[in-house]
């Protein structure tokens, strides 16, 4: 806490002083001027999703994979429509740190009447030496069971960023 | 005195936080909801008893964290692996006991900023030794019914919600504590699609080793890579470190070179290890 009020008090000592400088130009004064700086991490979506798009399951099964770039490769025994891209994330922080990335190792989907569908999820990169433009997209692989009902299937999975 | 500190912290933390949204805003103009900062990215308390964690909501939209604690061990890899409640061991215990923190969620507007007070009461009789746990910070998304979705005719549509969040690791020191390091068997590895340097950091004593690794060609002061923030953690006495380069820098790093393993400026900025090595 003092470490902070220690900073606080320090911009607004700066403050003052600018303000000091401006009004009045004859007396002068000294005083110690102290900031913590704390190094940071930020990690943002990009605002792109996994999304495997839409598909029509058919009489065997089949998987869809969606890789870093986001493009998909479909089996022959379903169909594939509409768009697809992997998830983006952006990671911001001390310049030449080294972070970790990782996911869950899969995922399970359900709709509402409890149907279950699975993913395996893979980061394109598992650790990052952070030059001021780091990125990282998770892409995966979805299994498609035969005759798999239709529906909204939906998901969470975790994606971690670690500080050694 | 206690609330008009909190306004000071206030104060001060909003200025730290609106620079830092200013600064990942102009980067990534697309924001979503769970979007974070945290700082410091480690904390180590040596004899204090405790210290303070800032976690700031940089996204577009509220958001709650969840604030937790976790136990992780480093594999030879370097990769931090979970430790799930039946594997772990006394030292991880200790730590998880000792540690205290408070707020375990919050909800956070747009770019408030909240202090995580982090305190350790260290159980008498303690041994000494470095006790470790990682503090893990993760928005909670916004819960989706399934039902709002329109299902597609004849076929199934699919969203998945990444939780995303960061960890920090939080060290405690019990006792005068010791440790060396050695850097052996450099090599240019490929990686992916890409190249990657890769030697082993080795450890003894019985604490953790944390610095900075600086890669330079002989007769140059100026390091060709930098990486900062390498660990080496007690329960590994080796592991090995895996470096993506760029290409234009595998090309410079062909040959000999000098490989430095430093302390961080702020605890002096001294030289752990050094080895010259020809890298191919």
């Amino acid at each position: 806490m003092t470490k902070f009020m220690k900073a606080a008090l320090a911009s607004s000592v700066l403050v003052a002083s600018v303000m000091g400088a401006n009004a009045a130009n004859a007396a002068t004064a000294s005083a110690d001027a102290k900031a913590n700086i704390l190094q940071q991490v930020t990690v943002t979506s990009d605002g792109s999703d996994l999304d495997f798009g839409t598909i029509v399951s058919g009489a065997a099964a089949g998987t869809v994979l969606v890789n870093a770039a986001g493009a998909a490769t479909c089996s022959a025994s379903i169909v594939c429509s509409g768009a697809t891209s992997a998830a983006g994330f952006n990671v911001s922080g001390t310049e030449s740190a080294t972070v970790g990335v990782s996911t869950d190792a899969s995922v399970t989907l359900t709709n509402a009447n409890s149907d279950t569908m699975s993913a395996s999820l893979t980061p394109n990169v598992t650790s990052i030496v952070l030059d001021g433009t780091d990125a990282f997209v998770v892409g995966g692989t979805l299994s498609v069971a035969a005759n798999q009902a239709d529906g909204a299937y939906v998901g969470n999975f975790d994606v971690t960023v670690s500080y050694q | 005195m206690t609330i008009q500190r909190f306004r000071l912290l206030k104060k001060c933390c909003i200025g730290l936080g609106a620079l830092a949204s200013a600064m990942s805003l102009s980067s990534t103009p697309a924001q979503a909801a769970g979007d974070l900062l945290v700082a410091p990215t480690r904390v180590v308390l040596d004899g204090q008893r405790g210290t303070e964690v800032i976690l700031n909501n940089i996204g577009s939209e509220t958001a709650t964290y969840r604030i937790s604690l976790e136990l992780r061990r480093m594999t030879a890899e370097g990769r931090l692996e979970d430790v799930t409640e039946e594997q772990e061991n006394d030292i991880e215990r200790a730590a998880k006991e000792m540690i205290r923190y408070a707020p375990r969620r919050v909800t956070l507007p747009p770019n408030q900023p909240q202090a995580i007070r982090l305190g350790v009461r260290a159980p008498e009789g303690l041994p000494d030794g470095e006790y470790r746990a990682h503090l893990l910070f993760r928005a909670i998304p916004v819960a989706r019914s399934v039902t709002e979705q329109n299902a597609p005719e004849g076929g199934f549509s699919i969203s998945l919600t990444p939780i995303y969040g960061v960890t920090i690791p939080v060290i405690i020191r019990q006792g005068n504590l010791r440790a060396t390091a050695a850097i052996a068997n450099g090599r240019l590895e490929q990686q992916g699609d890409g190249q990657a340097l890769t030697f082993d950091l080795s450890r003894t004593g019985d604490r953790s080793i944390y610095g900075e690794i600086r890669v330079t060609k002989p007769g140059t002061s100026e390091p060709v890579m930098v990486a900062r923030g390498i660990a080496v953690y007690p329960e590994v006495g080796q592991r090995s470190v895996t470096l993506p380069v760029p290409p234009e820098v595998a090309a410079q790093l062909k040959g000999p070179v000098s490989v430095e393993y430093y302390e961080p400026a702020n605890s002096g900025g001294g030289l752990i290890a050094k080895t010259d090595m020809v890298l191919r």
